[in-house]
C-alpha cells in the first residue's frame, strides 16, 4: 500500500492498547481464531435478524439470546489473549521515581495479585455453573443450557491467571 | 462516606503499584464487600458480576463498534482521514495537531468507543507528528483529547448505556450529541492554536502540503457513507441503535473490501485487536461493577444525593453541584464505572428540577440535556489525572512516552472542554436543537 | 437491625413507591424500630440475579420475577402465568399467595429464603399497531414481543411470531416497526413510553398472560430476628402484602388508562378469538400440570385459582 503525504512509510496501524505484540503461540492463535469466528457470528446474527425481517418478513426470534451468549463467549475467549498481551490498563504515573529492579518487582507482584483475583473469579464461576447445572437453568427462547457458559468463563479466568503469573516483563 | 473514601485511597495505592485497574477495583470492591457483609455474599456478588456482565445484551455494541473502527483503520481509512484533514490545516503552525483533532472527530463518527478512537488514531497520527518535530506533549495531548470525542459523536457506547439506565430514547441521545461534539472539535482546534501561540517550539513552522490523493478522498467518502448508513438505519427505522453495531460492522467490511485496502493480515489484526480490546473493556466493567456494588453498600450514592439535596440549593446550583461531584469523581473513576455508579442516583434528582426555561419544560428534554452534560463531564474525566483512561491507553500504545508528558500536553484541551461544558450547561439548545 | 433491600425497578416505579417503600416503613413501625429496611439506590446485581442475591445474602431482601430465567426450580410458580386468571391484581395476588404459597408449597421452591410475598399484576393485554384482531386468523404473521415461554407458545399456536427481548428494548423495537406488538399490562404502556406506537389493545377476560413475582428475605437473616419481630413482619407481609401490592398495580393501571385516553383503541376479544386462545391455553396448561408429577395437582390448583378470582364460572 503506497501513499504520499505525511504518512508515507509509516508502520501499519497497530490498534491494540497493549504493551507487547500479539503472540504466535499455538494456544494463542487457536483462541484468537475462535474469537474471530465469534465476532463474525455476532455480526451474522444481527444481519440475519435485520435482513430476515424486512426481506422475508421472518425475524430471528433467538437473536437477542444468541447475541448475549456469543458476547459472553467472545469476552471470555479473548480474556487470556488480553492478559498475555499485557493489554489490561495499568497506571505507571509514579513508576519512574523508582529504580528499575523495583519496577520489575512491582510488575511481578501486580501479576500475582491479578492472578489471585482471576482464580477467585474462576472459583465463583464454577460455583455458578454447578448451581445452574443443578437448577437446569436455560435460556428463555432457545432453551440453551447456561452452565457450559459459566464453565467456559471459569476456564478462561483460570488460564488468564496462569498467563498473568508467567508473563515476563520485556527488558 | 468515610469507608468509601478509604476505599478510594486504597484503590489508588494498588493502581499506582501497577495492578491493572480492572483487578484493583475487583479486589478492593470484593474485599470491602466481604468486610461489610461476609465472604459468602461477597463471593456470590463477585461471581454474578463476572458472569452477568458477559451476558449483557446491550454491551454487544462494545466489540462490534470497535471492530467497525478497526476494519476501517486496517484498510487505511483512518490514515486517509488524517491526510485529508492535514490538507485543511497543513499551512498553519500546529497544523498536524489540528488535523489529528479533526480526524479523531471524523473517526469518532464510525467508532463507538473513546478508548478505541484514541488507540487507533495514535498509531495513525503519532509517527507523522514525530517526524515533523512536534513535541510529544502536544502530539499525545491532541490524540488523547481528540479520542474523547468518540463518546459524544454518535455512535456511542456510553450514550447507549446511559439510555438503557434511564429509559431515554437512544436515537434522540445520538442526535443530541452531534452539535456538542462539533463544538468539542472546534474547541480542541482553538486549544491547539492557543498552545502553539504560547509555546511555538512545540510545533515546527509551515511545511509543504501534499495534494489530495484519490485514496484520501475515498477514505473521507467511506467514513461519510458509513456514518450515513448508521444514522439512516437508526432514524429510518431499519434497526435499533444496538443492532446498528452489528449492521455497521458488516457495512464496514463491505466498504473495506470494496475500496480494496484491507489485506488478509490487516483483517486478522482487526479481529484480534477488537477481541482483545473488548476483553480489556469488559474486565474494567466487571471490576467497576464489583467496586460500585461495594460503595453502594457503603452508602456512597445515598450520601452524595443526600448531600446535594440537603444543601437547599436552587435548581441551577444543584446541577452545578452535581457537575462538580462528577469532575471530582472523574479524577479517580474510570468513565463507565462513573456512569454506572452515579446516573441512577442523580438522574431522578435532576428530573424533578424546574430550570425555568421553556426549552426544558419537557422532562424528556431535561433528561437528554443532562445526558449530554454527563457525557461531556465523562469525556473530561478520561483525560483528568490521576486516572485518565484515554491517557493510559495512549501510554500503552506509545510505551516510550511518559504519562507525565501526556498529561502536560492535555491540559489546554482540558480547559477547552471546561469552557465547552459551561456552554452546554448554559445553552441547552446546543444539545436539544436537533432533537426537537 | 438494618435489613438491606436491593431494588432493580426504577425508583419512581408505582410498586416501589406504593408497595415496597410503605412496607419498609411499616416494618420499622410494627417492630418498634428494632428492625429497619434500607432500600438501596442502585441494584446490587442484574434483575435476573435477584433471587440468588437474597439466597446468598448479597442483599437481605429482594424481589423479582419467577420467569427471569428458565429453569426447573420455579416450576410450580407458573400457576400464575397462564391466561384467563383474573382482572384484579388484588384478587390475583391473594389467590396466588394462598394457592401457590399453600398447597403448591412455594416455600420449597424458594429454599434459602423466607417468603415475604408472592404476587401478580393486573391483566396482561395484547397491544399492536397493525390491526384489530377480530378473528383468530388476524393474529397470523404479527411479530409480538412476549415476556416468556408460555405466552410465546400461546401466540405461536395462532401463527403469530413471538420474539424475546428485555423490556427497555421494546421501545426501540416497537418505535422502529421491528415488532408489531407486545404482550404487556396497561401500566407498561406508559411506563415504557409505548403509547404513540400502539393502536389496538385487546383485552381478554382474566388477561392474556400474567407475571408472577417473589418477595423474599435471606433465611439466615430472617432466623436471626427475634420471634416477636418475625411475627410482626409476617403479619404485614404475605396476604397483607398481596393486598397492598395488588392495590398498587391496580392504581397504576387506572392512572395509565387515564393517561392513554383514546389514543389507543381498547376492545374486548371476540368469542371466536377467545375460543381459539382457550383451546391453545388448555393444552399448555395440561402439559404444565402433567410436568408436576403426582405430588401436586396443577389442574385443581388452576381451577381453584379461577374460583377465587371469580373468572372460573365463565
Ligand atoms: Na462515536
Ligand atoms: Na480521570
Amino acid at each position: 500500500m503506497s501513499r504520499s503525504g505525511p504518512m508515507a512509510g509509516d508502520p501499519p496501524p497497530d490498534m491494540i492498547p497493549g504493551r507487547s505484540q500479539h503472540r504466535q503461540a499455538g494456544w494463542y492463535r487457536l483462541l484468537a481464531g475462535i474469537a474471530a469466528l465469534l465476532i463474525m457470528m455476532l455480526i451474522g446474527v444481527t444481519c440475519v435478524d435485520v435482513i430476515g425481517r424486512y426481506l422475508l418478513n421472518r425475524p430471528f426470534g433467538g437473536a437477542y439470546e444468541l447475541t448475549q451468549m456469543l458476547l459472553a463467549a467472545l469476552v471470555f475467549m479473548a480474556l487470556p489473549l488480553t492478559s498475555a498481551d499485557g493489554g489490561h490498563v495499568e497506571v505507571d504515573l509514579a513508576l519512574h521515581l523508582f529504580p528499575r529492579g523495583f519496577q520489575r518487582l512491582l510488575g511481578r507482584l501486580a501479576g500475582l495479585v491479578s492472578a489471585v483475583v482471576l482464580v477467585y473469579f474462576a472459583w465463583r464461576l464454577i460455583e455458578i455453573g454447578l448451581d445452574q447445572l443443578r437448577g437446569g437453568t436455560r435460556s428463555a427462547s432457545l432453551a440453551l443450557p447456561m452452565a457450559p457458559l459459566a464453565f467456559l468463563a471459569a476456564a478462561s479466568c483460570a488460564v488468564s491467571a496462569l498467563v498473568m503469573v508467567l508473563r515476563r516483563e520485556e527488558p | 462516606m468515610t469507608i468509601s473514601l478509604i476505599a478510594f485511597a486504597i484503590l489508588l495505592v494498588l493502581v499506582f503499584a501497577r495492578i491493572p485497574i480492572a483487578f484493583a477495583m475487583a479486589l478492593v470492591g470484593g474485599v470491602g464487600f466481604a468486610l461489610l457483609r461476609g465472604w459468602g455474599p461477597a463471593g456470590a456478588m463477585v461471581g454474578n458480576a463476572v458472569f452477568e456482565t458477559g451476558l449483557n445484551y446491550s454491551l454487544s455494541v462494545v466489540p462490534l463498534f470497535i471492530f467497525m473502527g478497526n476494519v476501517l483503520a486496517g484498510s487505511g481509512i483512518a490514515q486517509g482521514l488524517f491526510s485529508a484533514a492535514d490538507r485543511v490545516f497543513g499551512r498553519m503552525r500546529g497544523g498536524l495537531a489540528m488535523a489529528t483533532v479533526l480526524s479523531c472527530g471524523g473517526f469518532s463518527a464510525v467508532c463507538g468507543s473513546s478508548l478505541a478512537t484514541a488507540a487507533t488514531m495514535s498509531k495513525v497520527t503519532m509517527p507523522s507528528m514525530r517526524r515533523f518535530g512536534y513535541a510529544d506533549s502536544l502530539a499525545t495531548g491532541a490524540i488523547a483529547a481528540g479520542g474523547t470525542l468518540g463518546i459524544l459523536i454518535p455512535p456511542s457506547v456510553v450514550l447507549i448505556i446511559f439510555g438503557l439506565l434511564t429509559e431515554a430514547d437512544i436515537g434522540k441521545l445520538f442526535l443530541a450529541g452531534i452539535i456538542p461534539g462539533v463544538v468539542g472539535i472546534v474547541g480542541h482546534l482553538l486549544a491547539v492554536m492557543v498552545a502553539v501561540r504560547l509555546n511555538p517550539e512545540q510545533a515546527p513552522p509551515v511545511r509543504e502540503v501534499h495534494p489530495m490523493t484519490r485514496r484520501d478522498a475515498i477514505s473521507v467518502a467511506a467514513v461519510l457513507a458509513l456514518f450515513a448508513f448508521i444514522m439512516t438505519g437508526i432514524y429510518g427505522g431499519l434497526f435499533t441503535p444496538i443492532e446498528a453495531a452489528g449492521m455497521g460492522a458488516a457495512a464496514a467490511l463491505v466498504i473495506a473490501f470494496a475500496t480494496g485496502g484491507l489485506t488478509r493480515a490487516a483483517l486478522w489484526r482487526a479481529f484480534l485487536d477488537s477481541a482483545t480490546a473488548s476483553a480489556m473493556i469488559f474486565a474494567i466493567i466487571i471490576g467497576a461493577e464489583i467496586f460500585s456494588n461495594f460503595v453502594t453498600f457503603a452508602g456512597l450514592p445515598g450520601s452524595l444525593s443526600a448531600m446535594v439535596e440537603n444543601l437547599g440549593l436552587s435548581p441551577w446550583a444543584v446541577l452545578l453541584a452535581i457537575v462538580l461531584i462528577y469532575i471530582v469523581l472523574g479524577c479517580f473513576l474510570e468513565s463507565l464505572s462513573m456512569i454506572l455508579l452515579t446516573v441512577p442516583v442523580f438522574y431522578p434528582l435532576v428530573s424533578e428540577l424546574d430550570f425555568g426555561l421553556a426549552i426544558l419544560q419537557d422532562p424528556d428534554a431535561v433528561l437528554i440535556w443532562f445526558a449530554i452534560i454527563v457525557v461531556v463531564v465523562t469525556e473530561i474525566s478520561l483525560i483528568t489525572p490521576p486516572i485518565g483512561m484515554n491517557v493510559f491507553v495512549l501510554r500503552s500504545v506509545l510505551p516510550d512516552v511518559p504519562l507525565r508528558t501526556i498529561f502536560r500536553g492535555v491540559y489546554v484541551f482540558w480547559m477547552a472542554d471546561i469552557v465547552r461544558l459551561a456552554l452546554i450547561i448554559g445553552l441547552p439548545v446546543l444539545s436539544l436543537y436537533l432533537v426537537t | 437491625e438494618e435489613l438491606i433491600m436491593s431494588s432493580w425497578l426504577p425508583p419512581k416505579h408505582p410498586i416501589v413507591v406504593n408497595a415496597f417503600e410503605p412496607w419498609a416503613k411499616e416494618v420499622e413501625k410494627v417492630t418498634g424500630g428494632r428492625v429497619t429496611v434500607k432500600i438501596m439506590g442502585k441494584p446490587l446485581g442484574s434483575p435476573p440475579a435477584h433471587f440468588d442475591m437474597a439466597r446468598d445474602g448479597i442483599a437481605d431482601i429482594t424481589y423479582g420475577l419467577h420467569s427471569f430465567t428458565e429453569d426447573d426450580r420455579f416450576k410450580r410458580a407458573r400457576l400464575g402465568q397462564f391466561s384467563f386468571l383474573g382482572d384484579d391484581a388484588v384478587a390475583n395476588s391473594k389467590a396466588y399467595w394462598t394457592i401457590y404459597g399453600g398447597k403448591l408449597d412455594a416455600a420449597s421452591e424458594h429454599k434459602g429464603t423466607h417468603l415475604l410475598g408472592l404476587f401478580m399484576h393486573g391483566p396482561g393485554l395484547l397491544h399492536n399497531n397493525k390491526r384489530k384482531i377480530e378473528k383468530p386468523d388476524d393474529m397470523a404473521g404479527l411479530k409480538l414481543r412476549v415476556p416468556g415461554g408460555y405466552v410465546g407458545d400461546l401466540v405461536s399456536s395462532l401463527k403469530a411470531t413471538p420474539l424475546f427481548m428485555s423490556s427497555p428494548e421494546v421501545y426501540e423495537k416497537l418505535s422502529r416497526g421491528v415488532i408489531d406488538g407486545v404482550a404487556f399490562t396497561y401500566e407498561a404502556m406508559t411506563a415504557f413510553n409505548l403509547v404513540d406506537y400502539i393502536k389496538y389493545s385487546m383485552t381478554v377476560p382474566g388477561g392474556i398472560y400474567n407475571t408472577t413475582w417473589f418477595f423474599v428475605i435471606n433465611e439466615g437473616k430472617w432466623n436471626s430476628l427475634s420471634e416477636k419481630d418475625r411475627a410482626a413482619i409476617d403479619a404485614i407481609s404475605g396476604e397483607a402484602f398481596a393486598e397492598r401490592v395488588g392495590q398498587a398495580w391496580n392504581n397504576a393501571d387506572v392512572v395509565a388508562k387515564e393517561k392513554v385516553g383514546d389514543k389507543v383503541l381498547f376492545y374486548k376479544a371476540g368469542p371466536e378469538v377467545v375460543a381459539a386462545l382457550r383451546e391453545a391455553a388448555a393444552g399448555l396448561e395440561k402439559t404444565w400440570a402433567d410436568s408436576l408429577g403426582n405430588d401436586y395437582d396443577g389442574a385443581a390448583a388452576l381451577a381453584e385459582f379461577r374460583q377465587m378470582t371469580g373468572v372460573g364460572s365463565e
